[in-house]
């Protein structure tokens, strides 16, 4: 039985709609997976459905053996847009879990702070969310989502709105604090190249279905220098090919 | 742009000094000189002839402030989160806003006598749906993906409401409470017209009967200060708040 189990999940919107289709897939404890497809195709709907925000109409999901029916504080979530709320300081929005759980200790605060060192925001506790840029609000919102030290990590498309160097330095960010805190992912994007350089398999998903499904043979810590390799992006072009339907 | 504010300080002095001028050439009892209404205000004061009446506007609109904007806003509260009260409510809102408020003041003087209370319900009322509105609106609209958020991290209900609706939803609250402050004046002094003894609305009244313009030209400052008063206050917090909201500090 692997960490995160998804059995022949099926999911329609208001029971009409279908979006997904007897989805299998299985994440091993330590892994990085990255779903891959165009907009629309379920991507998002499958990670909210193994996050426990959505239920699934049939089947199953089950992480380390029990059934995820609501979402559980073993798993953190980083969504699309930051999220941060603009009245809270960005130390504040680091420990809103926590402040929804219990009150605030000298540790917690500790913590967050760390966190904020790790992904370079260190002086930035005291500012409010709308003062940063797009990027360092997306690393607040990931610091928010380790304050609870979860084991499994959703992400979906969180960095879509940054340039590209900025997107790279995230992406570096995001594979140092995962290996550093053991922790397992499911990432969500449409960029190939961000896909193969964050993960250990990579899917494709297509009208609702997983249709395709490769190991990415790259060794880690992953480097600058890899995106320019030749198995990168030949990697690159078989994915870019499954997307556009031309491979099969 | 630096200077407006002593722009619009000459402007007074300027509509001060041909006011002056054009009172010079008519009867006190239609237009009082500034000199003259100035001098009244500061008699007044002095001799503490308007202190009475000050406090008895003042705690009209303040008890009424205070309880039409907390029920104004728990019911906006509700309303924004219980649909099943809001769909039973909303025809009535809709219908009690059509109702000139003001125009129950006679009504009221009957049911709670000439005293404080009919001039408090009065104002309340009228402070009551300016709120009432803002906080239901503030409390539905605010952000899906922040709701999806907290979802995510296992908040309750009550906590939603007090850590993301209420907040995310303050700037139009305190909206609602700018108009709601405004308002309260206007209903207070119209309760005292209808029927009171006291409180700065009588004093105008009286001054009326009196022909005493002067004084009530007095009266009407004092009015206007109060209201400018309040307006300050919760603008100060309003600006407070927004600041949050700015990209620079």
């Amino acid at each position: 039985m692997s960490f995160l189990t998804i059995e022949d999940v099926t999911y329609s919107y208001q029971g009409k709609h279908p979006v997904l289709h007897r989805i299998n897939w299985g994440i091993e404890q330590g892994e990085f997976h990255c779903l891959l497809g165009k907009s629309g195709c379920g991507k998002t709907t499958l990670l909210k459905l193994a996050a426990g925000l959505l239920q699934s109409d049939e089947g199953n999901i089950m992480l380390q053996g029990n059934e995820v029916v609501k979402p559980s504080a073993q798993c953190g979530f980083v969504f699309q847009s930051p999220n941060l709320l603009e009245w809270k300081t960005v130390i504040e929005n680091v420990l809103l879990p926590i402040t929804l759980k219990r009150k605030i200790t000298k540790e917690d605060r500790n913590q967050a702070l760390e966190l904020l060192e790790l992904v370079g925001l260190g002086s930035y506790g005291d500012r409010y969310p709308l003062q940063l840029s797009g990027g360092e609000q997306s690393r607040v919102a990931i610091a928010r989502a380790l304050i609870q030290r979860p084991s499994l990590l959703f992400l979906d498309e969180p960095f879509a709105a940054l340039d590209a160097i900025t997107r790279e330095e995230l992406q570096d960010d995001l594979l140092r604090m995962c290996h550093m805190h053991h922790i397992t992912v499911l990432f969500i994007t449409h960029d190939i190249a961000e896909a193969v350089y964050l993960s250990d398999v990579v899917a494709i998903m297509a009208q609702g279905e997983i249709v395709y499904r490769t190991p990415v043979k790259l060794e880690r810590p992953r480097t600058m220098k890899m995106r320019y390799q030749l198995y990168f992006n030949e990697l690159c072009l078989t994915l870019r090919q499954v997307l556009s339907g031309e491979h099969s | 742009m630096k200077k407006m504010p002593i722009y619009s300080l000459l402007l007074l002095v300027l509509l001060l000094v041909i006011w002056e001028w054009v009172a010079g050439t008519l009867s006190e009892l239609v237009l009082p000189a500034p000199s003259v209404i100035w001098m009244t205000l500061i008699d007044g004061l002095a001799s503490g002839y308007f202190t009475p009446h000050i406090i008895r506007t003042a705690s009209e609109v303040l008890l009424g402030l205070l309880f039409g904007c907390l029920s104004g806003f728990i019911i906006g509260i509700l309303m924004g989160e219980v649909t099943f009260l809001r769909k039973l409510l909303f025809p009535y809102i809709v219908a009690s806003q059509a109702v000139p408020k003001l125009a129950l003041t006679p009504l009221f003087i009957l049911w709670f006598g000439f005293g404080m209370t009919s001039k408090v319900v009065i104002t309340a009322l009228v402070c009551f749906f300016p709120l009432l509105e803002s906080t239901v609106t503030a409390i539905q609209t605010s952000d899906t993906h922040k709701k999806e958020l907290f979802k995510m991290l296992g908040a309750t209900r009550f906590q939603t409401l007090i850590h993301l609706k209420i907040p995310a939803g303050m700037p139009g609250i305190l909206a609602g409470l700018r108009v709601s402050v405004v308002l309260a004046v206007v209903g207070a002094v119209v309760g005292e017209f209808i029927g009171s003894s006291e409180g700065l609305g009588a004093l105008i009244i009286a001054t009326q009967a009196m022909m005493d313009t002067p004084l009530m030209f007095a009266t009407l400052i004092l009015l206007t200060v109060f209201g400018m008063i309040l307006y300050l206050i919760v603008s100060w917090f309003e600006k407070k708040w927004l600041k949050r909201y700015q990209k620079e500090i």
